[in-house]
């Protein structure tokens, strides 16, 4: 049942794909594309809400043999438990959402169809991801998903923008991919096998205390691998400093922001991190949670002084998804799984808010169609590897031409508004809240039960954080639709979004609110499932057990009262997890307040700066001019890439290239001259029509290089095939003599 | 007798091309069509009733043929030539196909030089006699010769002459080396040139062929042979020539098939035959312990920083095949079970893949007469059949998962990473220089505006798709079901790392 639950959820979108490639070598289209894409979409959808009744307590993978070779096997194969299931209900969910929902975007687009046929093949990449029992698996759906996001950023190619970004995009997170996959290869080194559960996989192997006793040097390699399978997450996941692809990637189509870039792809590098969860060491952990921390607080600095609307929100996703790492790296994966479903959900809303936005300002693709028509607009010359940056803002994106829509657009304001509340942290009745929460006590937990001086930092920054988010959030939402129009013009033209738009934000609306999130979840099946959390020996040898709050996904999961938690957490654990709970409750209850005072604090600011307008953000960041310029900058990043790391390699290439050309060819042509001289006094003494017919042809050719051309000609191949027919036969009269 | 039949029926068909005459190009055509179809079938029929349960030769025939010394018609195969045997006879019709309507003059005697070469390459990897072996390597190079530098472009003559003298110069080394085996097989009259024979010599305490030092020597010989062929660095400069130069169907051959006849060589020969020898340069142990291993490394970084610079399409797919080469040299360097099988389907599928993507160039270049890649661009709207196809080749190229090229790229890491691991790791280079080489022509070629001077371009045609249609199904087959071809050879990979001595080794 399971199996076949999951090869429909897999193979549906990928059908709707395959039915597009085979008709398109035929040069011909499957009528309605959208329709179908978006059927096989929703039956993954129900078929995934199936599978929340076939999880078991005790997972096992269903496998085959990808590959055999002797005593290794590489085999492929499916693991159902709680996570997988909350993260397929998150994929297919989000996904049918955004197919409907670009039904009416992308209405009038001229490669309309293969937009839906790309957006199956992301769908199956991404759940093939989701649903993979072994490292060599979730790679494999790893590079397929970022193939997908490759396409779909660079959907409309004709711009040297979207070029560009997507270049940029496989690239960058090419670069965190190779690191991934050193880490594979150092685990396949240790454990000659590249499965995650199962008697023979690494998570069971690394709990047995042998493994750790035998090899003192474990440890360190483990930290080591751990630490670079991250880097895929680091890159995928657009983390610090390989998230400058990520704001790019926002040259794509909108639904494309909101299914890839918000939802799901991005946030695959998180569901990586927290499947990794039981080979992190204390160390390596550490590291993850400084590169979420601190892309956290990088991405919000930035978000705050941009004024393209897509912009900010993808600035604002870097940054949750640093919280979601900073959670795991503190050691709560749960929290940061359940971030990351929240996330999903109100990011995806305001992507494709924004997106509503946009198409009432004008249909973009509409006119895009016009421009590549008119070819001259466009300069196409500037094919470097190295590209400019701080393009243009399209002059629909713009915040400054917005303002005054909410009267104009109520629907997409409401719902927007409701994301908004929820991504700030307003408290209690927003998903977002409860989530950021668990991670900010998570972390604040941490520091006071270990007195951690690191994990003080941390939460400093995640908190410090939490309120910027919450200021620009607002600052998105008075700019666009409070106020008094700024332009005019564009103002006129704006409409509310037809209804196959509107209806896909309603629902995802919705999905803002904690009490349906519990609805659902709220199963008896679900509630206990059994991620192998293997905080294992070496944990405790080396510190104080790292899984706190890890052990139920389900109770974390949407509102289940902390005393429901408390009481499986008690019976279940010793008097010191007792005393690590209470520690953690005084740290949640902390961090509750906290986060509350500075979501307050970023939202009055914002209210003031862009609503009542009593202060100038022009004169804060006159006053602030080198902080202004480095937000503004987005902190050099692009400007170090592209003038030195970009620009080394295709200068060292270049160099090889002349290398090859100069010295290595030049080599190989100045031997050739000198044999022919050689050779040519051999002629003087062996008058031997074999060796004169060869020699000829090696003086021809280096005669050819110097420029004298003289061809060979078709009749004379006769010729040639006795001269080596004659080499042969004096070969064989050689080894006579011998 | 099937493996003879196949072996010679395109021999068979250049005689049959050679009595038509000139003028009926559309018979010659469709002749050569035939004769290289005919093997195809025969190859399929080989791959499907191969025992893929033994290691041991199969369909094996041993005929005396030069007596007095002792030098047999031996031919048999095993489950590595058997993939390659395979992947030679589906590029002949193919390549046929691909000339069909590119070739301008003297399509009899290409068509008959194209068949003899077809002949010399299926021998090639079916011969267990080390001096037929040898006459094979060689009939391949005279039809090669004669193809570029008559069919090829402006500079064919420097290539065609280039190609033939490098692959001499090493075949010199090659011969000496050989005779120095036979030599030292025996006593006089009990000597061979019989390569399982001298195998289990090679292998035999005391034997003289079995010395350690001879051994490396020889090794020397053979591996500069076959090291033009890969080609190894610095031993590759006539590969971007012979490419550039060549027409479509002959770069197709020469990167599909005659690369693979060095590193075929390099297990066959070198790795089986002198244990000892392959011991020395992989063993991990000091600068020659790793020398083979860092050739591997070097082929990998500097074929694609090389290929990064080219701005001819041709080019660049050229130095793109000497980076992935690499792979096959750094999984055979490892020696175990991952590396060797990472290596051989490394083998496998840059045959197919570099042939796709020759053909492909081929395409864009009957088209527009010119192969710089900056002169093109937004060629995506113009034809996207075409654009979807080369993506997929370029995917499969830069080692996309779920396509082919990864399989063999990450077992040939992965392997090699249980015994190099700094170099492994620095290999990684090669992977996103290779994403970025193809890209950033992906970019040049297809996206951006559409360069008004193509605007009339025509799309891939029915003939095109045909030919690329095969190897872009086995690219995708062979991502999804690996196993499909590893079970062919899986048991000759086994018996070879227990000749040498070397089952998967742990950390």
């Amino acid at each position: 049942m399971v199996v076949s639950l999951i090869s429909i959820i897999l193979l549906c979108p990928l059908a709707a794909f395959a039915i597009f490639a085979l008709l398109g070598l035929a040069k011909r289209n499957f009528p309605r594309q959208d329709y179908l894409s978006t059927a096989a979409m929703l039956v993954a959808l129900v078929c995934s809400f199936l599978l929340l009744w076939e999880v078991v307590p005790k997972p096992e993978p269903h496998t085959v043999d990808w590959i055999s070779l002797g005593k290794i096997t590489f085999s492929m194969g499916f693991y159902l438990d709680s996570v997988t299931v909350i993260m397929l209900i998150v994929v297919t969910l989000v996904s049918s959402l955004v197919h409907i929902f670009s039904i009416g975007y992308m209405h009038g687009d001229p490669r309309y169809p293969r937009f839906f046929a790309y957006l199956s093949l992301f769908s199956f990449s991404m759940l093939f991801l989701v649903v993979s029992d072994n490292l060599l698996g979730i790679y494999i759906g790893w590079e397929l998903v970022g193939l997908c996001s490759y396409l779909l950023i660079g959907f409309w190619f004709e711009k040297d923008s979207a070029a560009n970004a997507c270049k940029k995009a496989f690239l960058t997170t090419r670069v965190g991919d190779v690191g991934m996959f050193i880490g594979m290869m150092m685990l396949f080194a240790r454990f000659d096998t590249l499965s995650l559960y199962g008697d023979n996989g690494i998570f069971t192997r690394i709990t047995n205390p042998e493994y750790l006793t035998a090899d003192a040097s474990g440890i360190f390699w483990l930290s080591i691998a751990g630490v670079l399978i991250f880097c895929g997450a680091v890159g995928k996941s657009a983390q610090v400093p390989l998230h400058t692809w990520l704001p790019d990637a926002m040259e794509g189509p909108t639904p494309v922001s909101a299914l890839i870039h918000a939802a799901t792809m991005v946030a695959a590098g998180v569901y990586l991190t927290a499947r990794m969860f039981p080979i992190l060491t204390p160390s390596s952990s550490l590291v993850i949670a400084y590169v979420g921390g601190i892309t956290a607080l990088v991405a919000a600095t930035i978000a705050i002084v941009r004024f393209d609307i897509k912009r900010v929100l993808a600035y604002s996703t870097v940054s949750q998804l640093g919280y979601m790492m900073l959670a795991i790296g503190a050691g709560s994966y749960v929290a940061g799984l359940f971030h990351l479903t929240t996330h999903a959900f109100f990011k995806a809303l305001l992507f494709l808010g924004s997106g509503s936005v946009i198409h009432a300002f004008h249909a973009m693709h509409a006119h895009h169609d016009e421009e590549h028509a008119n070819g001259e607009e466009h300069k196409h010359d500037d094919h470097s590897l190295v590209h400019a940056h701080g393009s243009e803002i399209p002059s629909d994106q713009d915040m400054r031409n917005m303002g005054g829509l909410r009267r104009k657009m109520p629907w997409t304001f409401g719902t927007m508004l409701v994301a908004t509340l929820s991504i700030s942290g307003v408290p209690f009745i927003f998903s977002g809240f409860w989530s950021k929460d668990k991670i900010l006590g998570g972390v604040l937990g941490r520091a006071m039960e270990w007195n951690s001086v690191h994990h003080y930092v941390l939460f400093g920054m995640a908190l410090l954080a939490a309120g910027i988010t919450a200021f620009y959030m607002f600052r998105l939402i008075f700019m666009t639709f409070f106020g008094e129009p700024r332009n005019q013009e564009m103002h006129d033209m704006a409409h509310e979004s037809p209804w196959v738009m509107v209806v896909p934000l309603l629902v995802l609306a919705i999905l803002s609110f904690p009490v349906v999130n519990k609805w659902w979840f709220n199963k008896d099946n679900i509630i206990r499932p059994e991620q192998p959390h293997i905080h294992a020996p070496q944990h405790a040898q080396l510190g104080p057990d790292t899984k706190i709050d890890g052990a139920n996904f389900g109770i974390a999961f949407f509102g289940i009262s902390e005393t429901e938690a408390a009481e499986e957490e008690g019976e279940k654990n010793t008097k010191k997890a007792d005393d690590a709970y209470y520690i953690h409750k005084l740290a949640h209850n902390i961090a509750m307040v906290l986060s509350i005072v500075v979501a307050g604090v970023g939202i009055l600011l914002s209210w003031l700066f862009y609503h009542r307008r009593r202060f100038s953000a022009e004169s804060v960041a006159t006053t602030f001019r080198p902080a202004y310029n480095l937000f503004w900058n987005k902190y050099y990043f692009d400007e170090f890439y592209d003038g030195v790391l970009v620009a080394l390699t295709v200068w060292k290439s270049r160099l090889f290239a002349k290398f090859d050309l100069s010295a290595i060819d030049g080599i190989v042509n100045g031997v050739a001259t000198i044999t022919r001289q050689v050779f040519a006094a051999f002629i003087g003494f062996f008058d031997n029509r074999v060796v004169d017919g060869i020699v000829n042809r090696v003086a021809e050719v280096t005669w050819a290089a110097g420029g004298r051309i003289r061809r060979i000609q078709t009749g004379a191949i006769q010729t040639y095939l006795f001269v080596v027919l004659g080499g042969i036969v004096l070969i064989i009269l050689i080894f006579r003599a011998l | 007798m099937l493996l003879s039949l196949m072996i010679f029926v395109p021999l068979l068909g250049m005689i049959v091309v050679l009595l038509l005459p000139r003028e009926s190009e559309e018979l010659i055509k469709r002749v050569t069509l035939l004769f290289t179809l005919i093997p195809l079938v025969l190859a399929v029929v080989l791959f499907i009733s191969y025992d893929r349960s033994t290691a041991g030769t199969q369909y094996f025939v041993s005929v005396p043929w030069i007596e007095t010394f002792n030098i047999n018609y031996h031919i048999g195969i095993d489950g590595l030539s058997v993939t390659l045997i395979l992947l030679t006879a589906l590029l002949g019709p193919i390549c046929v196909l691909a000339s069909w309507r590119n070739i301008e003059k003297g399509i009899k005697a290409y068509m008959a030089l194209f068949l003899l070469l077809e002949t010399g390459m299926l021998g090639f990897f079916a011969a267990l006699d080390l001096f037929l072996f040898f006459v094979f390597f060689e009939l391949t190079l005279l039809p090669m010769y004669f193809l570029i530098g008559v069919w090829g472009g402006p500079r064919r003559e420097y290539a065609a002459i280039k190609f033939f003298l490098y692959t001499l110069f090493g075949s010199v080394l090659m011969l000496v080396a050989m005779i120095a085996v036979y030599l030292n097989s025996g006593v006089p009259g009990e000597r061979t040139f019989d390569i399982p024979t001298l195998i289990t010599l090679a292998g035999t305490e005391g034997h003289a062929l079995a010395d350690p030092g001879f051994q490396i020597w020889v090794f020397l010989g053979f591996f500069i042979g076959f090291a033009v062929k890969v080609p190894i660095f610095p031993f590759h400069t006539w590969l971007p020539d012979a490419h550039v130069e060549a027409p479509t169907a002959i770069s197709v051959i020469l990167a599909g098939v005659l690369l693979k006849m060095g590193t075929y060589g390099l297990v066959r020969i070198n790795m089986a035959m002198f244990p000892e020898g392959i011991d020395f340069f992989t063993n991990g142990v000091g600068f020659w312990g790793n020398s083979l291993a860092l050739l591997g490394f070097i082929n990998i970084v500097y074929g694609s920083f090389c290929a990064l610079a080219q701005t001819d399409f041709k080019k660049l797919v050229a130095y793109s095949s000497i980076g992935h080469m690499g792979f096959v040299i750094l999984g055979l360097a490892a020696r175990n079970e991952t590396g060797v099988t990472g290596a051989i389907l490394q083998m496998f599928n840059h045959g197919v893949i570099s042939a796709m993507l020759f053909l492909l160039v081929g395409v864009l270049y009957d088209r527009a007469h010119h192969r710089e890649i900056n002169g093109f661009g937004g060629l995506g709207n113009r034809m996207p059949i075409y654009t979807g196809i080369t993506t997929l080749a370029f995917m499969a190229s830069l080692g996309l998962p779920g396509l082919s090229g990864f399989v063999g790229e990450a077992l040939s890491l992965l392997g090699a990473f249980a015994k190099f691991q700094v170099l492994t790791i620095l290999s990684t280079i090669g992977i996103v220089v290779g994403a970025a080489y193809f890209l950033w022509t992906l970019q040049r070629v297809f996206l951006g505006q559409l360069n008004p001077k193509y605007e009339d371009l025509p799309e891939i045609n029915g003939r095109e798709i045909l030919t690329l249609v095969p190897l872009g199904v086995l690219t995708i087959v062979l991502g999804i079901w690996p196993h499909f071809a590893i079970e062919m050879f899986s048991e000759s990979v086994t018996k070879l790392t227990e000749i040498m001595g070397t089952l998967q080794a742990s950390l």
